[in-house]
């Protein structure tokens, strides 16, 4: 089996990362493509042993499960530009936020009855093996096609399946939440330090509990609240602390982040299906690199308010 | 080797199922004291083949690393009871938060020369191997007895030594900080199911993608900003989410709670050693329990002053 991923970016190196720190595929059975070969991901997925390219097209012929790995508001491009090199042994699988499955169908259906499809959401601690993913099941995807999926993606962390309609919510939960973790770090090292101790130890302190608070809860049948309870011994210093936290809406702060989160993927996939992108959203270098690959219609014009699922198909012109 | 538990409470059953996990010690070479044999921790020591009794001369007599597992203020009866049967191989840790080396040494200078002293703030996660320790090293105790407890110690999570005068901080911020993580925890899978997730699936992305990213932080060189920017795309959803987090002070919040608990370990300290410990705030049974077991504690004041010679 070899995969592909169309975009060398974060995300890509970070699967790969995991997977091959996971032992689940080598990495010579993995090809990447990236107009922009100065990304520091590129070089590192060129240090990992995982064969780089500028084509797409040459990804998607060394490929079983394709996964398109790019920013979303770059899929259609890719979609119109691989679509007829589809063939019927691939699993395409999106990892772009707001990015719905029938959207990816529609695009293919232009070119293959029955194009495989799945769509995830997944995070960055799957570059040491520790994330959370969710897939959810196109229309044409069979259940080995999942499980194949699934066996992926557990090598990297928790995964799970669920209905597309969720997976915006998980977006703004374990999609964004490391990055409120991060800030959660910080800011307790910042307290570690106002105390007295110095940086490093408190950094490493702050994150150890965490880390540790998570897999007591990972591993536990009891509620988050009980565990919080056996912690805060009477008129003790946790109790104390969980006031002051309490006190400033700090839940409140947790639930408002998820929620914005998730709203504004929901937006970004509201401006993806009216399909009118801006210019200045695709930044230039790239937009030029994709309209330089060999068989990309050049029909596709930039103008303000693109539509970039214009019936006018190159191909299709007369 | 072997390892007693004076007191038999969370702290002691987490860290022997840490211990016994990692095969760092057998528990058959553990022994446990407690006054109250129904605490659910006792009967989970049982469980797991630790030795349980009653007495902690027992226990004393049964162990070379001694951890003094109970409530700081108990601590002193506790010292007043086993210190004629220390010996020269005893290494005492206290887990105590709040009480110091120097406490613990001068109550058991009225019995040995040299007591070996260590001092050790750990958490809760050590019983699932990932906590968090610090200890400090007393008068007397030899750079073979830190290497030992930082063996055992380092079996469950991560340990290493500090000044004492640092280990009221990180009470502030790793001892307490399992709290802080729980509460958030239950946070985000409140927002979780707010946009729509089922509960027990939120309860589990939640905690999947806070320890993978301490997991990712421990793991790297950079900065936890620099983390951050990572996975922050331009206009995208977490950057968004982020704002609404700074908007309401969120890291204040947290400096808040690493204070908050550093100071009221700081006070609890200081009440602790003016040494005066009011009736009611020694459970009435534990007391009478201590009392039972012959201390040569002065009962005739209402006000117990521990330290009366």
């Amino acid at each position: 089996m070899s995969v592909g991923f169309i975009g060398a970016g974060q995300l890509a190196h970070a699967l790969v990362k995991g997977f091959t720190a996971a032992g689940v595929i080598a990495t010579k059975r993995i090809t990447a493509s990236s107009p922009d070969t100065d990304l520091p991901t590129v070089s590192g997925l060129r240090r990992m042993g995982v064969n780089l390219t500028t084509s797409n097209k040459e990804v998607v012929q060394n490929s079983d499960v394709l996964f398109l790995a790019v920013k979303p508001h770059i899929i259609p491009f890719v979609l119109d530009e691989i679509g007829p090199d589809i063939e019927d042994r691939h699993l395409i699988v999106s990892c772009a936020a707001g990015v719905t499955i029938s959207s990816i169908e529609k695009k293919l259906l232009q070119y293959r009855q029955s194009p495989k499809v799945m769509r995830c959401m997944t995070n960055t601690p799957v570059v040491v093996r520790e994330g959370a993913t969710v897939y959810a099941t196109g229309t044409h995807a069979e259940v080995e096609d999942g499980r194949l999926l699934e066996q992926l993606m557990a090598s990297v962390g928790y995964c799970t399946e669920v209905e597309e309609d969720l997976i915006d919510a998980v977006t703004g939960l374990s999609g964004s939440g490391p990055a409120y973790a991060f800030t959660a770090v910080e800011a307790l090292a910042d307290g570690g330090v106002k105390m007295g101790l110095p940086r490093r130890l408190a950094v490493r302190l702050g994150a150890q509990a965490l880390l540790g608070a998570a897999k007591m809860l990972l591993e536990s049948d009891m509620h988050p609240g009980q565990l919080k309870d056996n912690v805060c011994s009477p008129g003790g210093a946790t109790i104390h602390a969980l006031h002051v936290m309490e006190s400033g809406g700090f839940r409140s702060l947790l639930i408002n982040a998820v929620e914005a989160s998730c709203i504004r993927t929901r937006e970004l996939q509201f401006l993806a299906d009216q399909e009118k992108i801006s210019p200045a959203a695709i930044k230039k270098t790239t937009l030029d690199k994709v309209l330089q690959q060999p068989g990309v219609g050049t029909g596709v014009g930039v103008r303000s308010g693109i539509s970039l699922f214009n019936n006018n198909h190159p191909r299709n012109k007369k």
